[in-house]
């Protein structure tokens, strides 16, 4: 005898997000044996409203596709557009690149963090985490003057230099960061309450990463060595040595170890930077008017392979511009590691890989024999998944 | 000349040697960097011969543009993280269609949806070509990135003139 499925709808709701996701799943009893993805909810047409508006006034317009990456989408805009300008950056301006673009993943991390050992119940460590996270983000307020959108590039180079007091601080301040993070991924390793809830859940075969084109630590956590900052190096990616961190779990605990080793890697990042900063102007001056040209610009942000398309007709403004942000390169890979899964670890799974997703997600459950339907916001979710573990 | 540069030269030669003039424009404008425009006929052929034989296994994005009486799509794909080819083909814009990669590529399956959506793009055996980024109500010919829908006429449509 069998039972017919369950239809479940997830979403949609992201204040804060370019890409809120709407999922529908289907589950039988407590597995989901289906899942049906859709997106653009907040879509704000960012794309059409950049070809009515100068290179300059873009600038501002792609720091705000993301509130987290601001700075890996405008070193993916500045560097598209000073390859068709033909105009080569100030060595300095390519280090403070480097180290704002490493800040911003070290950020990134110990937000995603946070919001992962939220979503399995385990509130210490979100406390914990996003208290050290208020090191990293002092450090970028003192380095650009903002805690998000940074505000650091410009075509030509950066806006603000880094000074050697400021140097000093962020040694400081990185300090504290790797030893935190050696801590928690000491507690990561040895927590039966995190194991229990990530080790072999949302399971990730390398040959379906590679299929469904996976990005970023999602990518990497399947035992896949690709990072754009070693495989294409752009800014002084190629001039700093590191590691690309890659574990072969395939599951949600190891895209967490992925990106605790990231961390480390991003302080000897900005470390050897800092070490190795060249003296010398910071930007250069480039023209208004862009001569016709294309360019592809890849960049790894924290999340993973980020990558923009730009057409320029020889005016002011662009003629066709394109990005496209990891979180929808993921999606497909997504929608793979549900199925299969259980209701309670769709919360952990969906964050596993990393998605800018808010708390204010809702879901409607929709039993389709009697059309009887009750919601649950993401936080009830997040409960009833934590309940549901816990009567094992 | 570096070691990399031949590399991609290479690639485009095999190119033009699997298609010959169906090769219409072909470019190395940096290392690890490739754009080919090609003939539509022989897209199929292609995509299969670079995903099977070349390594050109991920597909990173596809990009449409507008290029006056022509749709250009452009697929960003990538060889092991390293050399990006844009392959681009045209189509025009009456009867804008192109056989589905999601076949040999299934990471492919939104980039083709949101190229249908924003303008219109009809990719054939593509599973499910439902909106992913215009909303269910959206106006079924307002294509929102092709040139003749500026966003005054775009609001105008879609607002019905500015009300709700």
């Amino acid at each position: 005898m069998s039972y017919p499925t369950i239809r479940i709808p997830f979403g949609p709701q992201h204040p804060f997000h370019i890409e809120p996701e709407y999922f529908m799943f289907e589950v039988d009893g407590e597995r989901v044996v289906g899942v049906k993805p859709r997106i653009g909810y907040v879509h704000r047409g960012i794309e059409k409203a950049l070809e009515d508006r100068t290179f300059i006034q873009n600038l501002y317009l792609i720091e705000r596709i993301c509130g987290i990456c601001s700075h890996a989408h405008t070193t993916c805009y500045t560097q598209a557009i000073e390859e068709i300008l033909g105009a080569e950056i100030p060595p300095r301006a390519r280090f403070i690149r480097t180290i704002i673009a490493e800040l911003e993943r070290i950020h990134n991390h110990y937000l995603w963090l946070g919001l992962a050992a939220h979503e399995i119940g385990f509130d210490t460590l979100f406390m914990y985490s996003w208290r050290d996270r208020e090191i990293v983000m002092d450090l970028l307020e003192l380095v650009s003057g903002n805690r998000v959108h940074y505000a650091m590039n410009t075509i030509g180079g950066v806006r603000r230099d880094i000074t050697p007091e400021i140097v000093e601080k962020i040694r400081k301040g990185l300090d504290a960061l790797e030893e935190r993070m050696r801590y928690y991924k000491k507690i990561a390793m040895t927590e039966p309450t995190i194991s229990k809830r990530t080790a072999g859940i949302g399971i990730l075969k390398p040959k379906d990463a590679i299929a469904l084109c996976a990005v970023g630590p999602t990518l990497r956590a399947s035992g896949i060595k690709r990072d754009v900052r070693a495989d294409d190096p752009y800014i002084a990616y190629d001039e700093i040595p590191f590691n690309v961190i890659t574990y072969d779990g395939c599951d949600v605990i190891s895209r967490l170890f992925v990106r605790c080793d990231e961390v480390f890697e991003s302080v000897n990042i900005i470390r050897y930077a800092m070490h190795h900063l060249p003296e010398g102007k910071i930007r250069i001056k480039v023209p208004k008017r862009v001569p016709e040209g294309e360019a592809v610009s890849r960049v790894e942000a924290p999340r993973g392979e980020l990558i923009h398309y730009a057409k320029t007709n020889g005016t002011t403004k662009p003629e066709r511009y394109k990005a496209r942000s990891p979180t929808l390169g993921n999606i497909p890979s997504l929608c793979k590691m549900l199925v299969g899964g259980y209701i309670a670890d769709i919360p952990i799974v969906i964050a596993g890989i990393d998605p800018c997703f808010s708390c204010t997600d809702r879901m409607a459950f929709v039993n389709v024999n009697n059309n009887k339907q009750w919601i649950l916001s993401g936080e009830e979710l997040r409960r009833y998944a934590i309940k549901w573990y816990r009567k094992e | 000349m570096t070691e990399e540069t031949t590399e991609e030269n290479e690639i485009v030669r095999r190119m033009k040697h699997l298609i010959g003039k169906n090769v219409l424009e072909s470019e190395v404008p940096r290392p690890r960097r490739i754009f080919i425009l090609i003939n539509k006929k022989v897209f199929t052929k292609t995509v299969r011969y670079l995903t099977k034989k070349m390594e050109f296994s991920h597909v990173s994005t596809i990009t449409g543009a507008d290029v006056g009486k022509e749709i250009e799509v452009i697929y960003h794909l990538n060889r092991g993280g390293t050399i990006e080819l844009s392959l681009k083909i045209r189509v025009e814009k009456d009867k804008p269609v192109l056989p589905t990669i999601t076949d040999l590529i299934p990471g492919a399956t939104l980039y083709e949806r949101e190229v249908h959506d924003i303008l219109g793009v009809i990719f054939e055996g593509h599973p499910d070509l439902s909106p992913i980024i215009l909303p269910e109500a959206w106006p079924s010919d307002v294509y929102p990135l092709r040139k003749e829908w500026t966003i005054k006429k775009i609001q105008k449509k879609v607002t019905k003139g500015g009300k709700r």
